[in-house]
C-alpha cells in the first residue's frame, strides 16, 4: 500500500547548534529526509535555528525557518504554515523534546497536526526508565537494577541482595558528585557512607554494575506493518562505562556467535514492538557479561540518532531518507534500495568488510579538565574507516584522526592511561604491546576484549618484523599495508623517509583497490558510486583522464574550529560542479556529514584525508583536479604534497596560497597596500619576547606558528604573564617553531569579510561585524550583518581591500579576511585563502549564494558568464545575528572566560526586523535565558566600570536589582546606581558563588583580565554553568543582551522563512 | 601465533574448474574438490559447516574474519561437518582461541585464508556456481594438476545426494509437548535445528531416511508430515519424490528447502538450477499465509519454476530480492513448504511461526 493520501504538507524539525552528542548527523539526516518527501511530491517545511547546515539551505525544502527551536517560536510558524503533520523524529533529542513540548501544550491537537514517526507515548515510554523498565520486564529483557536507599542499613540489605559490583549515584548532586563505583564490600560500606552525606536529601541509587561488560548497539527499522530488519550491529571496543559516542566503535559486530546475535536480534525486536515505535529508525543498546554472556538492556532511543548516520555510512543503507519514507506510509518491501536498484529495502545489509569509528577529542582546548571518559560524551566529532580486517580499518582510522601521518603515535606508556578510559587510550593500547605486555595484563587493566587486544597486538608484532628484517620486501611491504599501516608508519619503523616507502611501493606496484559499499557484500550486481580503499584486492589500473571531473577535499573529523560549516561549502560546491556538468568524487573521513552521502557527489571515496590516502584515490580517479579550498585547513595543508607529485589543484594557485598563509609575505603586501597589520615578532624563547613587548608593548597576543582554531593563543597583559606563558608553552616554541608575539588592538571592532574572485571578476559576501571587542576568538564571537557599528565609509574601505587584496594574492575562489576596526583605522589580522566559518552564516543572511559563485570561479568563469554586479549583500532587508553554543556544561572544570582559543562547537542564526529582534533570537536559539526580573549580579574589571555605568542604571530602571563585588559596587553607589555588596570567594562567606550557587541571581556580568584574576573568578562562571545561568564575560556582549532583554518584553516574535537563493 | 606472521607458512589455492586460480595460505585439512558457494551471513560459521545441505560444497564466507567467537558443539545442526573446504579472508588463530580452525582440520576440512573473497564472490556472481578444489601446492600449475584430479575423483558419486547425508534408519524421538501431535520427518539431510523446533511441539516424531517407502511413513501413523532441507539436485532425489508423490492427501505435509523443491516436484512442477543461489541470514520474505514480510536464512542452489506449477497450487512465499517462489501451498492437497529456513541457525528467528502454523494444520 502506498503512503498516507491525506498528507500535503509536512513540518521537520531540525536539532539546532551543533552540541557535544547532537552534531552534523542531524543535519545529515534532515537533509535526507528533506530530499526524499520533497521527491515525493510533499510540501515541506523546515524548522531549524543552525545556519551552517546544509538543510536551512532554502532550497532543500519548501520553505525553511531559520527560527530558534522554541515552542514560542515554533507555534506562530505552525499557525502561519498549517502543516498535516510533523516529524520529530530526524532531529535528535532537541526535536523531540520540542515535539513533546508542543503536544503537552495542545498546540498540535487544536492545530490538527498529527506527529509522525513517532508518538509522544512512545517517546515518553523509550526517555521515562520507569516505563521503559516496565517495558523491558514485559518482554522479559534484562536491564541493571537499581533501589534507591536512605540509610547505611538499608544499604546493607541492598547489597546483601545484589552483590557486588554496585554504582552509587547519589541524588541531586551535579555531575554524579560523590558517587562511584564499589568492587568490594569493604568499599562499598565506605562508600555509601560519603555518597549518603554528599546527596542533600541523603538519597543514593545503588545500581548493578555494567562496568567492564561488552556494549553493543543494534540499528534497526520497522514499518508500520511491523516489518523488522537490524540494519547494522556496533561492537564498542570500548566496553560499558564509556560513553558510546566516545568510544571506538566497530561495525559489524564481531564476538557474538550467531546464537547470541539472533537472541539479542530477538529482544530488540520484543522492546520495538513493546515501546510501540510505528515507523522508522530506532536504535538499541545493550551490555553483555563478558564470560556468562549474559545480556542487559542500557537503552533505547526511538528515532534516528548519532549511530545511525554511522550505521548509515558503514552499511549504505539510507536510514533517515527511509525512515521519512515509512513516517509518510511506505512499508519496507515498497522502498526499493537505492544502491542495488533492484532488491527492497526489508533487507539486512551483509558487509564484506570491517568498519571503525573512532572519536575525537578537544580536552586540550579545555585547560584545566580532566582527560578521562565516562558516561557522559565529551568528544567532539568522529571519523569512521573502512577496511578489509579490522586492523585495517583501525589504522586507516587512527589515520583519519589528522593527528600522526603514522597513525598510532608511540608513547610513553602510562598504566593509568590504559585503566582509565581517556582519549589517548588506543595509543596506549598500542604501546602496552610495543613494550611487551601480555593480552592477559591489558585486559585486566582494560576490560577489552580479547579479541580486539589480539587484533591490536598482532599490529604490535608486526611492527617489530618491520623493524628488525633486514630487507623490506614485497612481501613485507604487501602485508604492511594489509595491515593498514601508513607509508609513514612504515618509514618510521624502518628509519628511513616515508617517500622511500612509497616509492618502493611504486616500484613493487603496490597500490589500494577501491572496492565497492553495496549493502550485500557482492551478491547482487550494484551501481553504488561509494568506494573504500584496500590493500586486499588485485590492483586496479587507474582510470583514463576525465576531464570533466573534479574532486574535492571534504574537512574531515568535526573538531572546534573546523565542522559542519566546512561540510556546508563543500556539498554546495559539488553541487554547484555537478550542475555545471562536471562529475564530482568527494573524499571525506567523517561520518555524520551531508558530503558522506552516497548520492551527494557522484562518487564518494570514504577515505582518511592524509597525503597518502588522496594521492592514491586522484591517481585513480585521474580527475582534471582537485580542490582544497572547501574544506577548511585540512586540503590546505595536505595540497602542497599533492602538487608536488603533479595533480592539479583548481583555483587559487599554491602561491596564491603561501602568499595568504605566510605571514611574512603577506605582512609585505599589506606594508605595500598601506594596510595596517599588528605590529609584532617572532620570539624563540623569552628574551626574544620580552625585547620584542619592549617595541609593541602590552597587551601581546602570542600563538605558537602554526595553530588551527587558536591553540595555545592567550593574549598577555605584563612581564609575569608573559613569563608563565613561556614556562606553559615550553614545548611548543623553540628556535624551530617560533612564537609569535603581536600587538593586542584593545577595545576593537572586529569584522569577518568573505569574498569570491574570478578570473575578472568579485563578489563580497558580507562583512559580518563581531559583537565582542576584537581578542575573543571570531568563532566564539557573536555576529551581525549588517553591522550595526562600522561606519558606512570605514565599510566601503574594507570591501575596496579586500577586493584589491584579492586580485594582488591571485585569489581563484574563496578570500577570508579578519579585520580589527580602532579610531577609523583598519587593521589586518588574518587572512585565508579559503571558504571559511563565517560563508554559511552569511549566505543565509545575505541570499547571495557566495559558495556557488566561488566554484563557479573555480571553473574559470568570467564576468560576462557571471554578472557580478547583480550580487549586493546591502540590498538584505534583515538583520541576521549569529549565536554561539559552548560545551562548557561537559567539561567540568573548565573556564568559561572567552579569549583568543576558540571553544565553541557550534553556531545559531536570529533573524529579526531590527537588530534587537534578531539577537533576542539569537541569544534564545544559543539556549540562554532571558531573564525578565531578579538580581543582577556584576563583578567587573576596572576599565569596564564606567562603560557598564549606564547599562547598571538601565537595568534598575527596567526592574532587576543589582549584586556586585566590593569595587564595583563601590563605583556603582559613587554614581547612585543601588548596588548591594556581596564577597568575592577569598573574602569569606557567604560569598558571591554562594549567592549564585542558592539561586538568587538572574545573571552574571563578569568582565576580567589577567591571568591572576582570571583564576581568582573562575568560580564565578563555572557555578553559573552548573546551574544555567547566563553569565556575560565581555562588556560589548553585556550591551548586547540587554537590548535583548528589553526586547524579549515585547513577547511578540516574527517570523519568516528564508528568501530564496539569488539565482544564476 | 598471529595471523600474519604466519602468513609465510604453506601456500594453498582455490582452483575453479574451467576458470581461475585464487592464491592464498593454506591452513590445514586435506585437499578437497566440491562445488564452490559463497555465503553472506555474518556469524553461524559452525552452524554452516556442520549442515548437511552444504554436502559437497566448498563455502566462501564474505565476512571476512572468521572464528571469532570459538566453537561450541551445542551449535552443530548434525553430527559432522560437511563442507569440503573453508575459504575466507581470515580466521581467529591465537594462542587463546583456534579453536575453530583446529575443528576444520581435524574434520580434514581444507581451509584457505588470505583469500581476497570478495573478487572471488563478484567471479562467482558473474560466472554461476562452479565446482573447484582447495589444495596445496608450491605453484599454481601444480595446483591445478592436483585440483583436477580431486575434482574428477568427487564427481564420480551417487547422484542422489540425500542418500549421502542423511539417516541409514528411522528414529525415535520424545518430544517435549505431550498432547502435541505425532510427526514423520523425511530425512533428506535434516538440520538439528528443524528437529529441535519440532519436538518442542510435539508428542513423539520419527525421522525416516530420505529412501524410506511411503507406506513405512504410513504405518506410523504420523499426524503431519515434515520434508526436510537436504543438498544436492532435487530431481536426482527419485525414491523420496516416489514416497512424497504417494503421500500427498494422506496427511498434512510441510516441506523445508529440499523437502519444498520435492514436494512442488511431486505436484508436477519443475526445478531449475540458480545461477549463484540464496546462500545468507539477510533474505527477505513477503509471507501471504502468515501475512508478513521478514527476513530469512536460505541456503539452496535450486529454485521451484513459478511458471511451472500446475492449477491448484498457491504461491504463498515470494523471495523479495529476485521474486521467485519462495513457499507454495496446495489447499486440496492439504501440504505447503517453503524454500527458506524457518529453523534459521544461523540466521534471524523470523519465520519459526511457520512450525506453529504447520502443527495448527495437524491438531
Amino acid at each position: 500500500m502506498p503512503r498516507h493520501k491525506n498528507l500535503k504538507k509536512i513540518v521537520i524539525l531540525g536539532s539546532g547548534p551543533i552540541v557535544i552528542g547532537q552534531a552534523c548527523e542531524f543535519d545529515y539526516s534532515g537533509t535526507q529526509a528533506c530530499k526524499a518527501l520533497m521527491k515525493e511530491g510533499l510540501e515541506v517545511i523546515l524548522i531549524n535555528s543552525n545556519p551552517a547546515t546544509i538543510m536551512t539551505d532554502p532550497d532543500i525544502a519548501t520553505r525553511v525557518y531559520v527560527e530558534p527551536l522554541k515552542v514560542d517560536f515554533i507555534k506562530p510558524i505552525l499557525e502561519k504554515e498549517r502543516p498535516d503533520a510533523i516529524i520529530p523524529t530526524l532531529g535528535g533529542q532537541t526535536a523531540l523534546n520540542l515535539a513533546l513540548e508542543l503536544e503537552k501544550n495542545g498546540i498540535l491537537q487544536s492545530l490538527h497536526i498529527e506527529m509522525l514517526g513517532a508518538k509522544s507515548e512512545v517517546i515518553r515510554a523509550a526517555e521515562d526508565r520507569e516505563k521503559f523498565c516496565r517495558i523491558l520486564d514485559a518482554v522479559g529483557a534484562r536491564y541493571p537494577k537499581s533501589t534507591m536507599v536512605r540509610t547505611y542499613e538499608e544499604a546493607q540489605v541492598v547489597a546483601d541482595k545484589m552483590g557486588m559490583p554496585l554504582v552509587l549515584r547519589p541524588n541531586f548532586t551535579l555531575g554524579g558528585g560523590g558517587g562511584g563505583i564499589a568492587f568490594s564490600r569493604e568499599e562499598y560500606n565506605s562508600k555509601i557512607n560519603i555518597a549518603l552525606h554528599e546527596s542533600p536529601t541523603s538519597e543514593v541509587l545503588v545500581e548493578a554494575s555494567i562496568w567492564g561488560w561488552k556494549e553493543f548497539e543494534l540499528e534497526i527499522m520497522r514499518d508500520r506493518t511491523g516489518t523488522f530488519v537490524v540494519i547494522c550491529s556496533i561492537e564498542n571496543l570500548d566496553p560499558c562505562g564509556v560513553h558510546t559516542g566516545d568510544s571506538v566503535t566497530v561495525a559489524p559486530q564481531q564476538t557474538l556467535s550467531d546464537r547470541d546475535y539472533q537472541a539479542m536480534r530477538d529482544e530488540a525486536c520484543k522492546i520495538v514492538n513493546a515501546v510501540g515505535v510505528e515507523t522508522g529508525g530506532a536504535n538499541i543498546q545493550f551490555a553483555v557479561h563478558p564470560q556468562t554472556g549474559e545480556r542487559f538492556v542500557i537503552e533505547m532511543n526511538p528515532r534516528v540518532s548519532r549511530s545511525s548516520a554511522l550505521a548509515s555510512k558503514a552499511t549504505g543503507f539510507p536510514i533517515a531518507k527511509i525512515a521519512a519514507l515509512l513516517a509518510i506510509g511506505y512499508t519496507l518491501d515498497e522502498i526499493q534500495n537505492d544502491i542495488t536498484k533492484t532488491t527492497p529495502s526489508c533487507y539486512e545489509p551483509a558487509l564484506d568488510y570491517v568498519v571503525t569509528k573512532i572519536p575525537k577529542f578537544a580536552f586540550e582546548k579545555f585547560p584545566g579538565t580532566k582527560d578521562s571518559l565516562s558516561t557522559q560524551m565529551k568528544s567532539v566529532g568522529e571519523v569512521m574507516a573502512i577496511g578489509r580486517t579490522f586492523k585495517e580499518s583501525l589504522q586507516k582510522a587512527m589515520l583519519a584522526l589528522e593527528t600522526d601521518a603514522r597513525g598510532f603515535t608511540p608513547v610513553e606508556l602510562a598504566e593509568d592511561k590504559l585503566s582509565q578510559p581517556n582519549s589517548a587510550r588506543m595509543l596506549h593500547l598500542m604501546q602496552a604491546f610495543r613494550n611487551g605486555l601480555t593480552i592477559d595484563e591489558v585486559f585486566k587493566l582494560t576490560q577489552v576484549s580479547h579479541w580486539f587486544l589480539e587484533q591490536i597486538s598482532e599490529l604490535a608484532q608486526f611492527e617489530k618484523n618491520l623493524s628488525s628484517r633486514k630487507e623490506l620486501t614485497e612481501d613485507l611491504l604487501k602485508r604492511a599495508k594489509r595491515l593498514g599501516f601508513s607509508d609513514a608508519a612504515i618509514a618510521h619503523w624502518r628509519q628511513v623517509k616515508p617517500d622511500e616507502i612509497a616509492n618502493q611501493r611504486r616500484q613493487f606496484n603496490l597500490r589500494p583497490t577501491f572496492f565497492q559499499v553495496d549493502t550485500c557484500a557482492g551478491e547482487f550486481q550494484s551501481e553504488t558510486p561509494y568506494f573504500y580503499s584496500t590493500y586486499w584486492g588485485p590492483i586496479n589500473s587507474p582510470r583514463p583522464k576525465n576531464e570533466k571531473s573534479i574532486l574535492v577535499l571534504g574537512s574531515g573529523p568535526n573538531r572546534i574550529g573546523q565542522g559542519i560549516e566546512f561540510d556546508y561549502s563543500c556539498v554546495r560546491s559539488v553541487n554547484r560542479f555537478r550542475a555545471e556538468g562536471f562529475s564530482v568524487v568527494m573524499v571525506n573521513s567523517n561520518p555524520e556529514t551531508v558530503s558522506t552521502d552516497y548520492d551527494t557527489a557522484n562518487e564518494l571515496f570514504f577515505e582518511p584525508l592524509t597525503t597518502e590516502h588522496v594521492t592514491e584515490v586522484l591517481r585513480f580517479v585521474n580527475p582534471l583536479g582537485f580542490v582544497g579550498q572547501l574544506g577548511g585547513q585540512t586540503p590546505i595543508s595536505i595540497a602542497p604534497h599533492l602538487v608536488e607529485q603533479g595533480f592539479k589543484i583548481l583555483g587559487s594557485s599554491l602561491d596564491a596560497i603561501d602568499l595568504a598563509e605566510d605571514r611574512g609575505r603577506f605582512n609585505k603586501i599589506c606594508e605595500e597596500f598601506k594596510i595596517e597589520v599588528p605590529r609584532s615578532g617572532l620570539a624563540a624563547n623569552i628574551d626574544d619576547a620580552k625585547e620584542i613587548v619592549g617595541r609593541v608593548h602590552y597587551p601581546v597576543l602570542c600563538r605558537p606558528s602554526y595553530v588551527l582554531g587558536g591553540r595555545r593563543m592567550e593574549i598577555i597583559e605584563n612581564d609575569s604573564e608573559l613569563e608563565s606563558y613561556f614556562e606553559r608553552h615550553a614545548s611548543f616554541i623553540s628556535k624551530s617553531n617560533l612564537c609569535l608575539v603581536d600587538e593586542f588592538i584593545e577595545r576593537a571592532l572586529e569584522v569577518d569579510v568573505d569574498i569570491v574572485r574570478g578570473r575578472d571578476w568579485a563578489v563580497i559576501g558580507g562583512i559580518v561585524e563581531h559583537i565582542e571587542a576584537a581578542g575573543v576568538h571570531s568563532g566564539d564571537s557573536m555576529g551581525v550583518i549588517p553591522p550595526q557599528r562600522l561606519k558606512n565609509e570605514t565599510a566601503i574601505k574594507i570591501e575596496e581591500l579586500a577586493l584589491r587584496l584579492a586580485d594582488r594574492l591571485g585569489i581563484i575562489g574563496f578570500l577570508n579576511l579578519q579585520l580589527a576596526v580602532k579610531n577609523d583605522v583598519i587593521y589586518m589580522l588574518e587572512a585565508n585563502p579559503r571558504s571559511s566559518r563565517s560563508v554559511p552564516f552569511m549566505v543565509k543572511a545575505t541570499g547571495i549564494p557566495l559558495v556557488d559563485l566561488g566554484a563557479l570561479a573555480i571553473l574559470g568563469k568570467t564576468r560576462a558568464e557571471i554578472k557580478p554586479e547583480r550580487f549586493k549583500w546591502r540590498d538584505i532587508k534583515t538583520v541576521s545575528v549569529k549565536g554561539v553554543v559552548f560545551p562548557f556544561k561537559k567539561f567540568f572544570e573548565a573556564d568559561t572566560i572567552l579569549g583568543p582559543e576558540m571553544k565553541s562547537t557550534g553556531e545559531t542564526m536570529g533573524r529579526g526586523q531590527d537588530y534587537a529582534e534578531a539577537l533576542l533570537k539569537a541569544f534564545i536559539a544559543s539556549h540562554l535565558t532571558l531573564p525578565q526580573g531578579g538580581e543582577v549580579f556584576f563583578s567587573l574589571r576596572e576599565k569596564d566600570k564606567a562603560e557598564l555605568l549606564p547599562l547598571a542604571q538601565e537595568l534598575l530602571k527596567m526592574g532587576y536589582s543589582l549584586a556586585a563585588t566590593g569595587g564595583t559596587a563601590a563605583y556603582f553607589r559613587q554614581n547612585n546606581v543601588i548596588c548591594e555588596e556581596v564577597k568575592k570567594v577569598h573574602e569569606g562567606r557567604p560569598n558571591c558563588v554562594d549567592r549564585i550557587r542558592s539561586g538568587q541571581v538572574a545573571f552574571v556580568v563578569n568582565t576580567t583580565s589577567g591571568r591572576r584574576s582570571v583564576e581568582a573568578s573562575i568560580g564565578i562562571r563555572r557555578s553559573c554553568i552548573d546551574y544555567s545561568i547566563p553569565c556575560i564575560t565581555e562588556s560589548d556582549a553585556a550591551q548586547s543582551f540587554v537590548v535583548a532583554l528589553r526586547r524579549a518584553r515585547k513577547k511578540e516574535f516574527g517570523v519568516s522563512p528564508l528568501p530564496a537563493l539569488q539565482q544564476f | 601465533m598471529a595471523n600474519t606472521a604466519s602468513a609465510l607458512s604453506a601456500k594453498g589455492f582455490l582452483i575453479i574448474e574451467d576458470g581461475p586460480s585464487f592464491e592464498g595460505v593454506w591452513r590445514g585439512g586435506t585437499p578437497q574438490a566440491g562445488e564452490v558457494v559463497f555465503n553472506t551471513s555474518h556469524s553461524g560459521y559452525e552452524e554452516m559447516a556442520t549442515d548437511p545441505s552444504y554436502f559437497s560444497q566448498i563455502i566462501v564466507n564474505t565476512a571476512p574474519q572468521q572464528g571469532n567467537y570459538s566453537v561450541d558443539r551445542n551449535f552443530w545442526e548434525s553430527e559432522r561437518i560437511w563442507i569440503r573446504g573453508f575459504v575466507c579472508l581470515e580466521i581467529q588463530n591465537s594462542a587463546r582461541d583456534s579453536h575453530w580452525l583446529s575443528r576444520l582440520s581435524e574434520a580434514h576440512v581444507p581451509v584457505l585464508t588470505d583469500i581476497d573473497t570478495r573478487t572471488l564472490v563478484l567471479y562467482l556472481r558473474s560466472q554461476g556456481t562452479k565446482w573447484g578444489a582447495v589444495v596445496r601446492a608450491e605453484s599454481e600449475p601444480e595446483a591445478r594438476l592436483q585440483a583436477g584430479e580431486l575434482m574428477a575423483k568427487a564427481k564420480v558419486m551417487a547422484p542422489d545426494w540425500t542418500l549421502h547425508v542423511c539417516r541409514r534408519f528411522a528414529e525415535d524421538i520424545v518430544g517435549q509437548n505431550p498432547r502435541g501431535p505425532r510427526v514423520a520427518v523425511l530425512d533428506f539431510g535434516v538440520k538439528e535445528n528443524i528437529l529441535r523446533e519440532l519436538k518442542l511441539r510435539v508428542r513423539e516424531l520419527r525421522v525416516f531416511p530420505s529412501n524410506a517407502s511411503a507406506n513405512d511413513i504410513k504405518a506410523y501413523k504420523p499426524d503431519g508430515i515434515l520434508l526436510s532441507n537436504g543438498p544436492g539436485d532435487p530431481v536426482e532425489v527419485k525414491d523420496g519424490l516416489r514416497t512424497v508423490k504417494e503421500l500427498l492427501g494422506f496427511r498434512y505435509i510441510f516441506g523445508i528447502c529440499m523437502g519444498h523443491q520435492i514436494l512442488s516436484l511431486a505436484l508436477g512442477a519443475r526445478t531449475y538450477k540458480l545461477k549463484f543461489g540464496h546462500r545468507g541470514s539477510n533474505h527477505p520474505i513477503r509471507d501471504e499465509l502468515l501475512k508478513k514480510v521478514y527476513v530469512t536464512s536460505q541456503n539452496h542452489g535450486y529454485n521451484v519454476d513459478q511458471q511451472s506449477l500446475p492449477p491448484g497450487v498457491e504461491v504463498t512465499h515470494i523471495n523479495l530480492n529476485d521474486k521467485t517462489v519462495a513457499g507454495i501451498a496446495h489447499a486440496d492437497l492439504k501440504c505447503m513448504s517453503v524454500q527458506f529456513h524457518p529453523e534459521s541457525h544461523p540466521g534471524p528467528h523470523d519465520s519459526v511461526g511457520l512450525f506453529d502454523y504447520f502443527i495448527k494444520q495437524i491438531t
